[in-house]
Formats: structure tokens, C-alpha cells, sequence
């Protein structure tokens, strides 16, 4: 091997040809180029004409220098010269290539694979024989060990072969297989490490060195594996840790949760700071998404600790309810269990039964609506249930009130309380806002609900603390007490309402504020899926080493029901979902991976890292060269003979048309280019040549980002089924923008919006006078209406008409499909749009104002996949919302086009006469 | 080109000139009537005068109509009407059929749209035409015409030999005119030959020469080998520059041979290129067929 700076020869002696050059320039230089040839009628005029001198015909210079350098680049092609060649590996012992395959080699497991490959070609030029070894084993086999002396050849159908897989290393069982080999003295190692200690990893180091040479490498900075932890459920979230060891730099990525089918349901970035081992990241979703939840990871991060699967624990929040379900009966108003269920059934699965057959099933929460007494024997075993994490929600009532019992959070009084009435000086009393440590904190109140008859806490000590939600007057209304298990830690949680779940003592049932509050406490609750009559689960779907979920392999054993919760991820265990019957468990990786710690490895080892500078083989760029040179030699041969006249000019064009299409071939579409970066002239421009769904840009690059794809879809949509074919979205700023482009512009309420400027309200105004419509959106129908103030402080400036509850008669209801509903990503029915004037542009609304986050349920990716969930209706709510959009773009765009078939019926009457 | 559209171009061409009388001085009476007037009592079926009877006019003769309007019998008289026969033809060998440049058109092409707008200017003025070489007689009207193009174009396809540079030795009728398209490249005793076959029957003869601009100026430079298209061996040539002069020298004395030539057989010869518009090659014809300056 011949190596001149940074390139090698690998068959040097072919550069010899180079010495024929000179020859062959003596010989092309004397043989002339061929005439060129000319058909001619007067060819007997020519004959025996003779020119006057004859002068030697000779190559070109410039084609002679073309045809040397042609020649000169085959021969050194034929050389074999490589850029950066892997360096030599002096010595001549074996060399041992130790992998750490574990499941923290898939993040960058083609680095891996391109080094190894590398590191095989290295020790086949230096003619060294390979030993292979593996930190993973492959299966639930024995443990991990050294191969024999491999060729070359073999060692790279084992470096094809070898995969991540999603379980930790087992360095130790490779250490005591070094041990045990005998006469491996200068052996030189290559450790493709994962940058993670354990406590085998330094001796492994020290045997290794001590036996010759020990390359160790390590993750780039930034590269180190992150682990996913099981979600911690908190109130209405799900908190995850991602863990990494502790490094200089920053790492940033998503965790995003996706439903059973594969459907994303929530996205959360994340970012781990410089010098910090890890972050929390908290997912707050609708209880509907979150019940689907299958899986979660870190969004292009392969490898099997990124991926957390999760299962009933987190999901299904079976609710019991003691007593016998509502039937159909004639009066269904006047039974507690109608209302809870109406109120639970949106999120959580309902069970009716007694109390045994219940407590068997394994409940998150029972309820016990107005039931009387609590035997003690019942109240025991509630007791139990208690302190395994679950939760008692008890309502009062008359029963109640009169047979005290012991399962209460807080002593009570006997008897209840009546606020109104002919005898009593009270009246009935509303809530007074949550208690900011209570978990019901933040619902909003209703100024309608009353409570007229409680039964009454006995004052005490421990009262205060207890108390989630209170009257007016002071009084509890909701009193909860947290049990703990017989070692002292938190369990589950008794709460007692202190009045009666049906519409008896209050109107709290008729209210939604009683759904909300029930959600906040069922999410409080910790699944409590028990597999009492299963033997064994077995495995449904595992994990590979990049994290995927796939069949579940042979090599996976069943799992005991009685152990599963204390088995570990383990070759013979892979990750993945096991079932039995009907239930289904999740076996996750990262209980079993420890505590994360950069690898420590003794002093004197050399380290490197996986980036390389790949070698670069220059023999097919030098014949692709010498081909094109070959190409010109030709053209210009053609040329010199008069062949190329014709094709000439023709060329040209084309040469011009492909420079031409390289911009525009490299130029995305206008629309998509667009974003807020477009200066107020090129969007009058693009917006005066083309219908554009215009939104306003709130600052908030993920509300904008879901604006812009919302309204895109909405285009989709749009051109697919109708005849309006938008050219797409367009972000505008009312502060500077000119608006009067667009027929609708959808306003997402954020809290952090600047307020405009009253030149933009100016402007604003101007533009609902001419006849646009803003969709105003506060996208908070799922999540408690925390945007109305911003709605009001954004619109305060505005000149908004009076505006009412859409009639069922709206136009809007049937400007192209006929619809009593406006869901979005939530389903609210409220929407509000002026009265109805016809006089005023053509009785279009200037402002419509609803809270169902519109654009979430359009927003589409790029392919046409919808990019959130809809809740609660899924799928065919996304659809309703979408014809929401059509008729709201065909009524601002037709106006009351389609009121006039209110006529219909009377003109065709008239037709009949 | 097809022959409609070659037809077509041709009616184009000659619809800018005035239907063309080709003098007939002595025609006789045997030739075939046409629509052509000759200004002069005879048959025909035009009017041409009332003339008082004189004894020994046939009486049937005698215009009745006429007659009875005035004091003495009237005798009407027709415009006699007479018809020239013109012979065309155009060459067809392989030389014929070349061009330099892609955007001139082959010397053949050019030949071929001269001879139809000749035939179209002749046929519109009641002469009887032609082709030399083709199958049908001398004929008269729009449909003749019509067959004279795919004539044309039948040829056209037909033989490229060297013979065909020179017109073929058939029987022609007395008195007729002749026009002849070739690049009369031909050594100058062989066209002398196939011209004698015409001497005594042909009253206006004339040789039109159509040559590229390539075969007149030799733009070429440099190394070139020249091929011929008859089987000629091929003749390569080292700066081609130097021997232009030499080369038009030779192209002018072969015209000079040419004219002389014709003026011996009381022939013209018109030089066209094909460069040049057709209207100019058109009008001198037309002109020396008129009778401008012939004869």
C-alpha cells in the first residue's frame, strides 16, 4: 500500500502505466484526426483540383491534453486509491471485537455497524484473525461468550448479523469467559462500548489491557442512550422521567404518546439540561386520549429503553358503583346511579353489582351512592381496598343521613341539614371556590348550583384539611381522606360528597361541574387490574433492540400472574405486552436498567469516538470522471469532424432547460415556503392570486404550527368535495397585514397573546364592517375554559354585534351538509354567532366564537394523516368537524345563499299549481 | 411534401403572376382547340363579330336574330381559339435531390414548385402541359393539373441515376415549347445529346439551372473528404480553402458551356439558386415564355 497524504494506493503498482503516458501522446498526437465528410453533386468540377499546400493534419492541443488526462485517470483508478483509509492495525495477534449490544445500542447502532465493518477490514489487510464477542445474549440461551478465531470473511456475517436487543448487557458473564480462555496474550481488543457503567465494566477493562491493546469507544456527547421510565400518574397526567447519565450537553427530543392503532395522541418536547441526568416530562391529555394509550417514546430515538408500553395500570379506570344499574325504567330521573353514569360513562368503564362481586373484579373506585349503613364486614374489606391505592366515593342522602356509619373521612353529625324550606331562615347555598391544595382546585364554578340539604361535618382538628370543597357559608361539601398501607405509605383515598348524587338535595348532578369533579376523582385512582384466576401470562408482542413492537419471538417465556409485577426485563422476559385471557400487562425495560452512570474505565485505555471519517474508495468517482471526459472527447470529436452541427443548438436548449429546472426543482411550493416571514407585499400578492384560509398568528409556534396544518386540511378537504379549491393557509399578523384577502380568518385564543394595538383593532373593525368573519377559537371546551378571559381582553376593542346560540335553523347548520353539531377536537355545543340580520353583509356573522379547537381536528400532516385525536367521538367526530369547516367556509364565502330554501317548500308548492 | 401541398405552394407561387399567353405564331390548324382567343375570326365559342353576309357564306351561318333587326342579313362570327402545347420536366438523380443546410430546400424541391406554378400560370391562360417524362398526353383544365402533380411526385420517388439528370428522348408534338429543371452538371457534350433529340420539334426551348448556394460559393475549409452519389469514388482533400477560386472558375465556365450551348439550338438558359426567392427564377421564365425576348 502506497500512501501519499491522505490517500492510498491499493495496488501501487499499477501506477506504472502512468510511464506509457508520453507514448501515447506521440501516438495520438501523429494520427490525424478523421476528415470530415461532405456528400457534393459537382464532385467532377473537384476532381484533379489540388490545394495548394498540404500541411500535416494534427490533433488539437487541447484534445490531446483531454485524451492524456482520460488515460492518466484510468490508471490511477486502476490503482485503487482510498481517501482516508482505516488505519493499519499493527501487530499480529488476534484482534477481539467486543460489542456492547445491549438495549442501549440502538440509538446509533448504524455507527456501530459502520466501525465494525471498518474494524474487519483493517485486520483483513493486516492479515490478523478475529475473535467476536457480544455483551447481549442472543436469547434466553447461555450466557454471553467469546467466539472462536473467525476469518476476515466470517467475522462479517457475524457483525451483519448482530442486532441490539432490548434487554442490558451482561458484562460480567463476558468477563468470566475471558477469564476462562487460555493464550490470548496479544490479543488487542476494539470495545464498541455504550458509554453506560456496571459494576463488571472496570475489571473488564483492566483483564482486557492486561492482555494487550484496548480501544475503547464511547458515545459522541449528545449521543448517550436516554431511558424512558413508566409513567407516574399525577391527577389528570402522566408525568415520565427520561434518565441519561450525567453529561456536559444539552439533549433535546419529544415523548409522544400513540393510541393502540398507531395513532399519535399527544406530543410533548422535552429538554434535558447540560449537566443534569434527566427531566421530567408531564402529558396532560382529555381522559378519553389518555384511556388509549399503548405506547410511548421518544420520537426518533431507536432502541428499546425509549419506548415505554403501557397497559391498564394506566389506562382503563374501572368504576364500581354499588347498587343495581339504571334500567329503563319510567322515572329514571329520580335514581342516584342514573346520573352518576351519565356522568362517568364518557371515561371511565361503569360496573354495577354488589359490593363482593365488585371488590373480585378489582375497581380503581367505588362508588356508594345513599345506601345506609356499611356493615363492618363490608367496611373492612372497603378497608382492605383502601389501602391496596383504591378509592371510596361515597355520596350522602336521606339513608345515609340517618344510619351513621364509621367509613367517613370526617366525624359527621347526625342527621342532615336543610337551607330552605318553610321553617328555615337559609337559603340555599353555592359552592365557594376549591381550596387551592384541593385536587378539585381549578374547575370553574357554575353560579346556578345550589345546594339545598348536606348532611354536616362535626367540627374538628382535622376538618380543614380535608375539606375539598365547601359551601358559601364554610360548610364542607366534599371531605376526603387519604388511607395508608400497613407500612405507612400513601394508598388509596375515601371521599364522601355530603350530599346526594341524584338531583334530591341539589342541583350539583344536573351541573357540569359534577362530570368535571367525578374526573378529577376517578383520576385520582390507581388501576387496580388484578389477574387472580390466570396462571401465567404469555407474551402477545415484544420489543426489539431499536424498540419496535413486533410478534413475539419464540425464545419469550410466559410469565408467572403471581410474579409479573416483581419480573425484570431479561433475555428470557423480553419487553413487551403479555396477556391472559382478557387482561393484558405491559412488561417493561426500564425497571430493569439501574441507575445511569458514564462508563469508568481504568487510566491508560484509549478512547475514541463512533464518528469516523468513512473511508472513501475514489475508484468509481475516477472512472465516473474518465467516463465523462470520454463523453466531451467524443462530443468534440463529432464536433471537428462537422457531425455535431445539427444537434447543436438542440443541445444548448436542453443544457439551458435542465440549469433552469435545477432551481425550481430545488424550490418547495409557495404555500408551503410561506410562513410568518412573509413580508406584507408578497402575501397581498400571493393572497390577491388565490382563495387563502387566513389565520392569525398568535406567537405561540405550536398553536401557529396547528393553525397552519389545521387550515391546510381544511383546503384539502375543501378541494376534495366541493368546488372552492383554497391554495392554502396564510398566517397574517392584524397589526400589520393587510386582511382584505381573506373571507375568514380563524383566531386561536392564547393566554400569552399580546393584546392589539388599537390601529390593528382599527383594522379589525374595518375588516368585519367589509364583511370578513373571524372564527374566534379558545380551544379550552376539554379543558375547563381557562382562555375566556383572553377571548374578552383580546376582543375588547372589537365592534361585535350582539351574538346568541346558533339557531337550528342557521344558515350555518346546511351551507352544504346539514349539521346540528360543531364539534372540533372537543365536542362543546356552543357556538355563538350575531342574531340574525339580513340587511347587514348579506347576513353573514362578522364574528363566530366557539371553544372546540377547530384546527386541531383538521390539522393533517403532510401525507393527509390527522395529527390529533379527537375526543371524545374519535374518528367521526373528526369528520363532523370537518364538515363544520366546509359549511363555515361556504357560508362566509355564499352568504345567505342557502337561507332562501327556506322558501322551497312554498315554491314548489307554487310549481304544483 | 406531399402533392397536395406541394400543389398548393405552387398556386401560391404563380397566382402572383398574370395568366401567361405563350405566343403562338404559327399554330396550325390542326392544333387542338382551346380557350385561348387569338383576337382573330375562327372557331371558337366566343363572340367575336356580326359581319354582312357575302354570297358563298354558308346560309346557316346567317344570325337570324340579327338579321331581322336591320335591313341585310348578318353573319355572326366566333373568336378563334387555340391552345400551345408546353412540355415540362425536372431532373431527379441523386445530386439533384441534395442540399447544404438543413433550412434550404433540396434543388428537386425547388425545381418541382417552379414547374407546378408554371403549369398552374399555363393551365390558367388555356395551355395544354405536359410532363416529359410522365404518362398522360398533353392535357387542359384543373383536373390535368391536378394529375400533373401526382405525376410530379410520382417521379420524384422514381429514378435516381445518373441518367436522370438529363431529360429523357421521347416523342414530343411539333410546335410545342419546352421547359427543362436541372442542375446541368452533366459534361457539357452529354447534354448536347440529349438535347438534339428536341431540335426540330421544339419552338421555344428553355434550360433552367438550379443550383445550391454551396455548389456555387464551396464555403467549406479544412480537411475534407467529398463523396459523390453515383458510386464515384470519394475524393479527400486537404484545405479545401485554397481551391475555391479554382472551383467557381470551373462552375462559371461550365454555365458559359451551357449558355452557349442553348443559344446554338435557339434554346435560353435561366440560372436560379435556390437561395434565392422562386418568384425571380418564376417571372424570367415567364417572361422569356411570353415572348418578352425569345425569338
Amino acid at each position: 500500500m502506497l500512501t501519499l497524504g491522505p490517500i492510498s494506493f491499493l495496488q501501487p503498482w499499477l501506477l506504472l502505466g502512468l510511464a506509457a503516458l508520453p507514448v501515447l501522446y506521440w501516438l495520438i498526437r501523429a494520427t490525424p484526426p478523421s476528415p470530415r465528410n461532405v456528400r457534393f453533386p459537382a464532385l467532377r468540377l473537384l476532381r484533379d483540383l489540388q490545394p495548394q499546400e498540404e500541411t500535416p493534419a494534427r490533433t488539437p492541443w487541447w484534445l490531446l491534453l483531454l485524451r492524456l488526462v482520460l488515460v492518466g485517470l484510468i490508471i490511477i483508478a486502476c490503482a485503487s486509491p482510498v481517501v482516508n483509509p482505516a488505519a493499519g492495525l499493527p501487530g499480529s495477534g488476534p484482534v477481539l471485537l467486543l460489542v456492547d449490544n445491549g438495549w442501549s445500542a440502538g440509538r446509533d447502532w448504524p455507527a456501530r455497524q459502520a466501525l465494525l465493518s471498518r474494524t474487519i477490514d483493517a485486520a483483513e489487510r493486516a492479515n490478523r484473525p478475529l475473535l467476536a464477542a457480544a455483551t447481549a445474549a442472543d436469547g434466553p440461551g447461555p450466557p454471553p461468550t467469546v467466539s472462536g478465531l473467525m476469518r476476515p470473511a466470517d467475522a462479517r456475517g457475524w457483525a451483519d448479523q448482530l442486532a441490539p436487543r432490548p434487554w442490558p448487557g451482561d458484562r460480567a458473564a463476558l468477563l468470566a469467559a475471558i477469564t476462562e480462555m487460555a493464550d490470548l496474550s496479544g490479543l488487542e481488543t476494539h470495545w464498541l462500548s455504550d458509554g453506560l457503567d456496571d459494576p463488571a465494566a472496570a475489571d473488564l477493562a483492566q483483564t482486557l489491557q492486561r492482555l494487550g491493546r484496548l480501544t475503547v469507544y464511547l458515545p459522541e456527547a449528545g449521543d448517550v442512550p436516554l431511558v424512558l421510565d413508566t409513567p407516574q400518574t399525577e391527577g389528570a397526567d402522566l408525568v415520565f422521567s427520561v434518565r441519561r447519565p450525567t453529561e456536559a450537553v444539552e439533549d433535546a427530543g419529544v415523548v409522544r404518546l400513540a393510541g393502540e392503532d398507531g395513532g399519535i395522541l399527544a406530543r410533548q418536547p422535552f429538554t434535558i439540561a447540560a449537566e443534569s441526568a434527566g427531566t421530567d416530562v408531564r402529558l396532560s391529555l382529555p381522559a378519553e386520549a389518555r384511556n388509549r394509550v399503548a405506547l410511548a417514546t421518544i420520537e426518533d430515538l431507536e432502541g428499546a429503553g425509549s419506548v415505554v408500553l403501557v397497559d391498564e395500570r394506566w389506562r382503563r379506570r374501572p368504576v364500581a358503583i354499588v347498587g343495581a344499574a339504571p334500567t329503563d325504567s319510567s322515572q329514571p330521573l329520580l335514581s342516584e346511579t342514573y346520573y352518576l353514569d351519565r356522568a362517568l360513562a364518557p371515561f371511565a368503564e361503569v360496573w354495577y353489582g354488589g359490593l363482593d362481586d365488585l371488590l373480585e373484579r378489582g375497581p380503581a373506585v367505588i362508588i356508594q351512592p345513599d345506601s345506609g349503613q356499611v356493615t363492618p364486614d363490608e367496611g373492612d374489606r372497603l378497608d382492605a381496598f383502601l389501602a391496596e391505592g383504591g378509592v371510596v366515593l361515597r355520596f350522602a342522602g336521606p339513608l345515609f343521613a340517618a344510619n351513621p356509619d364509621a367509613l367517613v373521612p370526617v366525624p359527621l353529625r347526625a342527621g342532615d341539614r336543610t337551607l330552605t324550606g318553610a321553617l328555615s331562615w337559609t337559603t340555599p347555598q353555592p359552592l365557594a371556590p376549591f381550596p387551592p391544595e384541593s385536587p378539585l382546585a381549578g374547575l370553574a364554578l357554575p353560579d346556578d348550583v345550589l345546594i339545598e340539604r348536606q348532611v354536616l361535618a362535626q367540627p374538628g382538628p382535622l376538618v380543614n384539611a380535608r375539606t375539598w370543597a365547601r359551601l358559601a357559608d364554610g360548610t364542607p361539601l366534599v371531605t376526603a381522606e387519604r388511607r395508608q398501607t400497613a407500612d405507612g405509605t400513601d394508598a388509596g383515598w375515601l371521599v364522601l360528597v355530603h350530599t346526594t348524587a341524584g338531583a334530591d338535595w341539589s342541583n350539583l348532578p344536573l351541573s357540569g361541574l359534577f362530570v368535571d369533579m367525578l374526573r378529577r376523582i376517578v383520576a385520582l385512582s390507581a388501576g387496580v387490574a388484578d389477574t387472580t384466576d390466570a396462571v401465567a401470562l404469555r407474551p402477545l408482542s415484544t420489543l426489539d433492540g431499536f424498540g419496535r413492537l413486533g410478534e413475539a419471538g419464540a425464545a419469550a417465556m410466559p410469565i408467572a400472574a403471581g410474579t409479573f409485577a416483581d419480573t425484570l426485563a431479561s433475555p428470557t422476559h423480553p419487553p413487551g405486552f403479555y396477556e391472559a385471557g382478557e387482561t393484558r400487562r405491559a412488561l417493561n425495560l426500564s425497571p430493569a436498567i439501574g441507575p445511569l452512570e458514564p462508563l469508568a474505565l481504568p487510566p491508560r485505555v484509549a478512547t475514541e469516538g463512533y464518528a469516523i471519517d468513512a473511508e472513501l474508495d475514489l475508484l468509481p468517482l475516477l472512472l465516473a470522471a474518465a467516463m465523462a471526459l470520454a463523453i466531451i472527447d467524443l462530443l468534440a470529436s463529432l464536433a471537428l469532424r462537422g457531425l455535431l452541427v445539427v444537434g447543436a443548438k438542440r443541445g444548448a436548449t436542453a443544457l439551458l432547460v435542465a440549469l433552469l429546472l435545477i432551481p425550481v426543482l430545488g424550490d418547495s411550493s409557495p404555500a408551503q415556503a410561506q410562513g410568518q416571514s412573509l413580508s406584507p407585499e408578497n402575501l397581498a400578492l400571493l393572497a390577491a392570486n388565490g382563495t387563502y384560509l387566513a389565520y392569525v398568528v398568535t406567537g405561540d409556534p405550536e398553536v401557529d404550527a396547528i393553525s397552519q396544518a389545521g387550515l391546510d386540511g381544511l383546503s384539502r378537504v375543501l378541494t376534495q368535495r366541493t368546488a372552492v379549491e383554497p391554495e392554502g393557509a396564510l398566517g397574517v399578523d392584524p397589526e400589520y397585514d393587510e386582511l382584505a384577502f381573506f373571507s375568514l380568518l380563524y383566531w386561536p385564543i392564547t393566554q400569552d397573546q399580546p393584546t392589539p394595538s388599537a390601529d390593528a383593532f382599527a383594522r379589525l373593525n374595518d375588516y368585519l364592517l367589509q364583511g370578513g368573519t373571524i372564527l374566534f377559537d379558545t380551544r379550552d371546551a376539554g379543558i375547563g375554559r381557562i382562555n375566556e378571559a383572553d377571548l374578552r381582553r383580546l376582543t375588547a376593542g372589537l365592534d361585535i354585534p350582539p351574538l346568541s346560540p346558533i339557531a337550528p335553523d342557521h344558515v350555518l347548520t346546511r351551507a352544504f351538509y346539514l349539521l346540528q353539531t360543531f364539534p372540533g377536537r372537543y365536542a362543546d355545543e356552543a357556538l355563538w354567532v350575531m342574531d340574525a340580520d339580513e340587511t347587514i353583509n348579506d347576513g353573514v356573522s362578522p364574528v363566530i366564537i366557539g371553544a372546540n379547537d377547530w384546527a386541531a381536528a383538521w390539522a393533517m400532516d403532510a401525507v393527509g394523516n390527522p395529527q390529533y385525536t379527537a375526543v371524545p367521538g374519535g374518528e367521526w367526530q373528526r369528520e363532523m368537524a370537518f364538515r363544520f369547516g366546509v359549511n363555515l367556509v361556504m357560508y362566509v364565502l355564499t352568504g345567505n345563499y342557502k337561507a332562501d330554501q327556506v322558501h322551497v317548500p312554498a315554491i314548489l308548492e307554487r310549481l304544483g299549481q | 411534401m406531399t402533392a397536395a401541398t406541394l400543389h398548393g405552394r405552387a398556386e401560391a407561387l404563380a397566382s402572383t403572376l398574370p395568366p401567361l399567353l405563350v405566343e403562338a405564331e404559327r399554330v396550325a390548324a390542326v392544333v387542338a382547340q382551346g380557350v385561348h382567343g387569338r383576337r382573330r375570326v375562327g372557331t371558337g365559342e366566343s363572340f367575336w363579330q356580326f359581319r354582312r353576309y357575302e354570297p358563298g357564306d354558308p346560309v346557316q351561318r346567317i344570325d337570324w336574330r340579327q338579321t331581322a333587326k336591320r335591313d341585310q342579313p348578318f353573319l355572326r362570327q366566333l373568336e378563334w381559339e387555340a391552345a400551345q402545347t408546353v412540355y415540362l420536366w425536372r431532373a431527379t438523380d441523386g445530386g439533384f435531390r441534395w442540399r447544404s443546410t438543413k433550412s434550404a430546400p433540396t434543388k428537386a424541391d425547388r425545381a418541382g414548385l417552379l414547374l407546378l406554378a408554371l403549369a398552374s400560370l399555363l393551365n390558367s391562360a388555356g395551355e395544354r402541359v405536359a410532363l416529359l417524362d410522365g404518362n398522360s398526353p398533353p392535357g387542359l383544365g384543373r383536373a390535368d393539373l391536378s394529375r400533373l402533380a401526382m405525376d410530379l411526385q410520382r417521379t420524384e420517388a422514381g429514378d435516381d441515376s445518373p441518367a436522370a439528370a438529363l431529360p429523357p428522348n421521347r416523342a414530343v408534338q411539333a410546335h410545342s415549347a419546352m421547359v427543362l429543371f436541372s442542375d446541368w452538371l452533366a459534361p457539357l457534350p452529354a447534354i448536347e445529346a440529349a438535347l438534339a433529340a428536341f431540335q426540330s420539334k421544339v419552338e421555344h426551348g428553355h434550360l433552367v439551372q438550379i443550383l445550391d448556394p454551396a455548389e456555387v460559393d464551396l464555403p467549406y475549409a479544412g480537411r475534407i473528404r467529398f463523396s459523390g452519389f453515383h458510386n464515384e469514388s470519394a475524393l479527400t482533400l486537404a484545405r479545401v480553402d485554397t481551391i475555391r477560386q479554382a472551383y467557381q472558375e470551373r462552375i462559371a465556365a461550365q454555365q458559359e458551356g451551357l449558355r452557349a450551348l442553348a443559344r446554338a439550338a435557339g434554346w435560353q438558359l435561366h440560372i436560379h439558386r435556390t437561395d434565392q426567392a422562386p418568384e425571380r427564377a418564376l417571372l424570367s421564365v415567364f417572361q422569356a415564355l411570353a415572348g418578352a425576348g425569345a425569338v
